[in-house]
């Protein structure tokens, strides 16, 4: 067995210029992973993406493929298929022939080639219409196209750069499900760009986290939904409420956090490694904070007043304000706010239980965008 | 809104309004090309009676035309050359405008472009003209090459001399219009040949050339059109020697005020024009797949 990994951005820089759309990039992705890049426009995703196919070449650090430097590799002697966010089907080739291009580019012989690109078009349920012109097909059957077009020389790693952000909702949901699917079916090697945190959670057996060129977190779609290493992740993936803070005194079951809202308790698992006196951030899921109007509760309680309430669905999402001017988000489901008093304005106690705490210890300091944001 | 007397429904007044727009167009066509089309057929069946043109209704210049071999041989020559230099042409021009489009920056594309222009300024008489004292034995290309013992005898009035002119005529025109049709391919496309293991030479003929052929064709089919009708190429670096339609049209009102057989020889060249420029537009159109 190959112990290698297939794919290494060692220290991965790329400059235009005076602007580093990449910094200093560090990944690892093993064979056969499904791995979702997600971060802000202009974070350096397609950069990235580019720099792995050969379309760019790195200003620094190194890039290995199957343990192999590339960095100096022209695109057309890499085997890193990219599917286009614009799909980039050539329109003066039939679906057939598009399929059959790489095939062709390698000297597959025409019959070997034409069964091949059908038995792809196939498997993705396009059979019917390998004759047509790219230019007659839906949305869906193009994007098929593009996958099709790029599996057929069944590469190690694909790389997918939002490859269904043209889609609507309903039909976008319907390809997740397919390209997870084949992904686990063919076992190839996954790298998926996208901005929707749903296909990056549902899809990807890690997401990596960017942000100015950097990584800001790697991890499982779970450990980084519930753990965000950095303030800048848990705001990039909302739903979290911060309090900036420090630490107050250790105890048996955990830790004590003053901030300007008050001293909060977190639990001892979300208290390791930390030491009084750190500077740190207590986060907490927006759906694991409970509203009642009257204070009494035995856990973590902060008094604010309701701003503004959201509806989304079957969640409300309810705004609120402390005293000392943090914003507070709770999300609650329809049927609890059938008892509260929903005039703005009204006042709350907002609770949560120490085990429903987080803490993030920023790095040294704090990069000032981060107040912009 | 109240409507008043002359309110009339919104199709015909949106109708109208664009009949208003598009009436230039035909009637342009009308006076300029339908009219003197209709004089010229006309024209064709008309007599000569002792150097008088005398309306008839005759055909002897037709039969003219189907009956005598120069005629036939004009036509097949002037096919032939014209067709030859759009080839040339074509060919000569791709690489230049694979150049400005792929190769130059921006701002040294605009002024390369810009330069194109430039031969246009002055008449293409002129610059034929010219092509004679480079061309003549005892011209300029031979002066250069004499001391180097590699004299060319008898450039002028040769088929090369000719294409030399057509292209004169053409090949700015036409690396104009391939520069244009290269540089609207989108070059997602031609990264994503690459990305496929599509070399970049490969790439020409897999990706570029089939993407910009609306834009090459029409280029090959100005380059036909003007050199298929051009007169001063085959009289001045030609000669005479080498007679094409053109030339044939002018002798035959010359000698003898032949103006039904010159009539009858524009309609031909009308016909084969249409002809060839519908053929080889809607090749450049045509759509793969069904
Ligand atoms: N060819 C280029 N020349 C100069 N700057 C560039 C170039 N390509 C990208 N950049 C810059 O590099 C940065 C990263 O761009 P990149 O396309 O990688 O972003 P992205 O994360 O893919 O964004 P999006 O989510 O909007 O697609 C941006 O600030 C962009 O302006
Ligand atoms: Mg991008």
């Amino acid at each position: 067995m190959d112990t290698k990994p297939l794919v290494e951005l060692d220290g991965v820089s790329k400059r235009y210029g005076a602007v580093a759309a990449v910094d200093g990039l560090d990944l690892t992705i093993d064979a056969g992973e499904f791995v979702a890049i997600m971060g802000p426009s202009g974070c350096g995703k397609t950069t990235t993406i580019k720099m792995l196919a050969g379309l760019e070449t790195p200003s620094a650090g190194e890039i290995r493929l199957a343990g192999r430097r590339v960095n100096d590799l022209p695109v057309w002697e890499r085997d890193t298929p990219l599917v286009w966010q614009s799909l980039a089907l050539f329109p003066f080739l039939t679906v057939l022939e598009n399929v059959e291009f790489g095939l062709r580019m390698r000297g597959v012989d025409r019959t070997g080639r034409r069964r091949r690109a059908l038995s792809w078009l196939d498997r993705l349920g396009l059979a019917e219409f390998a004759g047509r012109n790219v230019a007659d097909l839906s949305g869906g059957q193009r994007q098929r196209v593009a996958l099709a077009r790029s599996l057929v020389t069944e590469p190690p790693v694909l790389l997918l750069d939002e490859p269904l952000s043209a889609l609507d909702a309903h039909l976008s949901v319907r390809m997740q499900a397919e390209l997870k699917r084949l992904q686990r079916e063919i076992g190839i090697t996954f790298v998926y760009i996208t901005h929707s945190h749903s296909e990056a959670f549902t899809m990807a057996d890690r997401v990596v986290i960017m942000n100015k060129g950097r990584v800001e977190q790697i991890g499982a779609p779970k450990d980084i939904f519930l753990r965000p290493a950095s303030r800048f992740v848990a705001r990039f993936l909302g739903g979290n409420n911060l309090f900036a803070g420090r630490v107050a005194r250790m105890e048996r079951d955990g830790a004590v956090v003053t901030t300007a809202d008050g001293s909060f308790r977190v639990a001892r698992a979300a208290a390791a490694g930390v030491r009084v006196g750190d500077a740190v951030d207590l986060n907490v899921r927006s759906d694991r904070i409970s509203l009642t109007q009257q204070t009494g509760w035995s856990g973590n309680e902060v008094h604010c007043r309701l701003v503004s309430e959201e509806f989304v669905g079957a969640l409300v999402n309810l705004h609120l304000e402390t005293a000392a001017g943090t914003e507070i988000v709770a999300q609650l489901q329809q049927r609890d706010l059938e008892m509260l008093d929903l005039s703005p304005g009204t006042g709350f106690v907002a609770s949560w239980h120490p085990e429903d705490g987080h803490l993030i210890v920023p790095e040294a300091p704090q990069p000032l965008a981060l107040a912009a944001e | 809104m109240t409507k008043g007397p002359l309110a009339l429904p919104v199709r015909l007044r949106r109708a109208l309004y664009g009949a208003l727009w598009a009436a230039p167009m035909p009637a342009w066509q009308l006076v300029f090309f339908a009219a003197p089309f209709a004089l010229l057929t006309a024209l064709s069946f008309w007599s000569v009676r002792n150097f008088r043109l005398v309306p008839d209704v005759s055909t002897a210049a037709w039969d003219w035309l189907l009956t005598t071999d120069y005629v036939r041989d004009t036509l097949l020559r002037t096919l032939a050359y014209a067709g030859g230099a759009a080839v040339l042409v074509t060919l000569l021009a791709f690489p230049a405008a694979l150049a400005i489009a792929f190769v130059l920056r921006p701002r040294a594309r605009a002024a390369v472009l810009a330069l194109l222009v430039v031969p246009f300024f002055t008449s293409y008489l002129v610059r034929v003209y010219s092509w004679q004292t480079f061309l003549a034995d005892n011209g300029i290309v031979n002066a250069v090459l004499r001391p180097l013992g590699l004299e060319v005898a008898g450039m002028l009035n040769s088929p090369f001399a000719m294409m030399v002119g057509y292209a004169t005529l053409c090949l700015p025109l036409v690396v104009i219009l391939q520069s244009m049709s290269l540089l609207a391919i989108d070059r997602t496309l031609i990264h994503a040949a690459h990305n496929l293991r599509c070399g970049p030479l490969r790439t020409v003929g897999a990706v570029i050339v089939p993407a910009a052929r609306p834009g090459i064709v029409v280029g090959a089919v100005f380059a036909f059109i003007l050199c298929f009708g051009d007169f001063v190429t085959p009289l001045y670096l030609g000669g005479g020697k080498h007679p094409t339609l053109a030339i044939l049209i002018a002798d035959t009102v010359k000698a003898g005020q032949q103006w039904p057989r010159a009539a009858v020889v524009a309609l031909v060249m009308m016909a084969v024009l249409l002809t060839t420029a519908l053929a080889a537009l809607s090749f450049a159109y045509r759509r793969r797949g069904s």
